[in-house]
């Protein structure tokens, strides 16, 4: 359950980026958030990854206050939380394998349980070919894929997608989207920031509506992209 | 567990050195120019050692005895000379040894010879040759004998004579010591800057990757543990750079070396202390490279 009472971001030129969020996400729903540009977004998911804290406000994951996680609890948090970005964030110097296994990695996985969980991960995501290719070895929609096989590969909680589709073909970001429905359906919260309309319309679950750093339309169903 | 850590830290820091061909010929050059520098350094102080301990060899102080002194006596000051610690050697050249000395230096002139021939008796006198320990306790060595109650038996200390050479001796001495002291720390100061600056624009260059570790939920330390192996292995490969470099370079330099100052070997020197001089190499270059590699990544951390 991801909660957000009366959340403020005001960045450090005094930009106001969030004024008085307030947001329920209940486990396993699927949730667009939709917006033109500087709408606040993004800035709503770095909150939720702790790259932020919120200047007034709380923010709580699971019943927790995640502004006041001490430093060193803030990977246990990022642990819980599968992240995918509109410019993909893979490790450029590892393989597509290393990319993925370095999620498991970090939590403390055996060796055996990463041979054997990361090809089928990458399998799930068509690329069970390409585990030993590098990044920019990888076409757009394959690295958006890959990025889509590292959050999922330790089975988080919570996936925060931000723009995935941004950088894809029309094609590409459609088989994004359905790993990501797929993804939801064996339980997993989805939250995705977008401003494509023909995607969120696709999609039809809950859309919340942001602009100016306000939330100003929130359809808990069968939701449409409306400026 | 902790093994399988170890092991994933270590690849991966390996992964990045290997990987990253260019960055890691650059930086493994400029750290290895840094030892480099470093190895210059203990040749610098190896020169100006043999200098200073050349000119305080020659430095000492003579006691003349007076005719009438006996063996006993002058065995007397040479025990008592010998109590001291700040005395390094006490060396005695008797009357007769000095007769003996005196007439082979001058075997070539008849006057002379014949000179000592009319003399009944030998008319040199013995005398006590004191080296000390360190130039700067002639003067208390001096005053010792001053008050020896043998004194009345000695007639001239040549201190006196010597003293201001020996003063200039031992000013020089230390003031080679101590610039050398201080060059040795400014250079060491330059070459921690730049090995630093090196290794931080190679982590800076990572920037993107530690972001996206933090992201994933890497732990601080075990984002960090790579690029601290990372360091350490630039550490190792210039240190094994430079020490080639350098034995290669100190075999060239070292005969032409001898030619200007016989009897020094610079290439013997390094390769007496191959050993301690390597393994100083590589633990300053490890240090140089995972410190820099810990104040670098820090930064970037901190989110």
């Amino acid at each position: 359950m991801i909660e957000l009472a009366n959340v403020s971001t005001v960045y450090e030129d005094n930009f106001m980026a969030l004024q008085g969020i307030n947001l329920q996400i209940k486990d396993g729903e699927f949730v667009s958030i939709v917006g033109p540009a500087g709408a606040g977004k993004s800035t709503l998911l770095r909150l939720l990854t702790r790259e932020l804290k919120p200047t007034d406000g709380s923010v709580m994951i699971d019943g927790v206050e995640i502004a006041k996680l001490s430093r060193a609890d803030i990977p246990l948090l990022r642990r819980k939380i599968g992240t995918i970005f509109q410019d993909f964030k893979l490790l450029p110097s590892r393989t597509a394998f290393e990319n993925v296994a370095f999620a498991l990695e970090v939590i403390g996985a055996p060796a055996s349980k990463i041979n054997e969980d990361v090809p089928k991960a990458l399998d799930l995501v068509g690329l069970g070919d390409k585990l030993n290719s590098f990044p920019h070895q990888l076409s757009g929609g394959g690295k958006q894929r890959l990025a889509i096989a590292r959050a999922l590969i330790h089975r988080p909680r919570i996936i925060l997608a931000d723009e995935p589709t941004g950088n894809l073909d029309i094609m590409n970001g459609h088989d994004v989207i359905q790993l990501l429905l797929k993804i939801n359906e064996l339980g997993t919260t989805v939250v995705l920031v977008t401003h494509n309309k023909d995607i969120v319309d696709s999609i039809s679950r809950r859309v919340v509506t942001m602009d100016g750093g306000q939330i100003v339309r929130d359809q808990l169903e069968n939701g449409r992209y409306i400026i | 567990m902790l093994k399988e850590k170890l092991g994933r830290v270590i690849q991966a820091g390996w992964n990045n050195f290997r990987r990253n061909s260019y960055v890691t010929f650059g930086t493994t050059g400029v750290l290895a120019l840094v030892l480099l520098l470093m190895l210059g350094l203990i040749a610098v102080n190896f020169f100006s050692g043999v200098l200073v301990d050349a000119l305080e060899s020659k430095v000492d102080v003579s006691v003349y005895m007076k005719t009438n002194a006996t063996d006993q006596d002058i065995q007397t000051i040479k025990r008592d000379l010998e109590k001291l610690n700040t005395v390094a050697s006490v060396f005695v050249v008797t009357r007769e040894a000095a007769l003996a000395e005196f007439r082979e230096r001058h075997a070539q002139d008849t006057l002379i010879q014949e000179s000592l021939a009319e003399l009944q008796d030998n008319p040199l006198q013995a005398s006590l040759n004191i080296k000390a320990s360190d130039p700067g306790q002639y003067a208390t060595i001096v005053s010792f004998l001053e008050t020896h109650k043998l004194r009345p038996l000695m007639d001239k200390i040549n201190y006196y004579e010597n003293e201001a050479l020996i003063g200039r001796i031992q000013r020089i001495s230390s003031t080679v010591r101590d610039w050398g002291a201080l060059n040795t720390l400014l250079l060491a100061v330059i070459a921690v800057l730049v090995a630093f600056n090196t290794i931080r624009l190679t982590i800076i260059n990572q920037k993107h990757e530690i972001e996206i570790m933090r992201l994933v939920g890497g732990s601080n330390w075990y984002i960090r543990a790579p690029y601290l192996v990372e360091g350490a292995l630039y550490g190792i490969f210039a240190a094994v750079l430079a020490i080639i470099i350098w034995y290669i370079g100190a075999s060239a330099v070292s005969p032409k070396i001898a030619l200007v100052m016989p009897g020094v070997s610079l290439i013997g020197y390094f390769f007496g202390n191959f050993i301690p001089v390597f393994l100083l190499t590589v633990f300053v270059g490890i240090v140089l490279g995972m410190f820099s590699s810990f104040i670098a990544i820090r930064k970037f951390l901190r989110i």
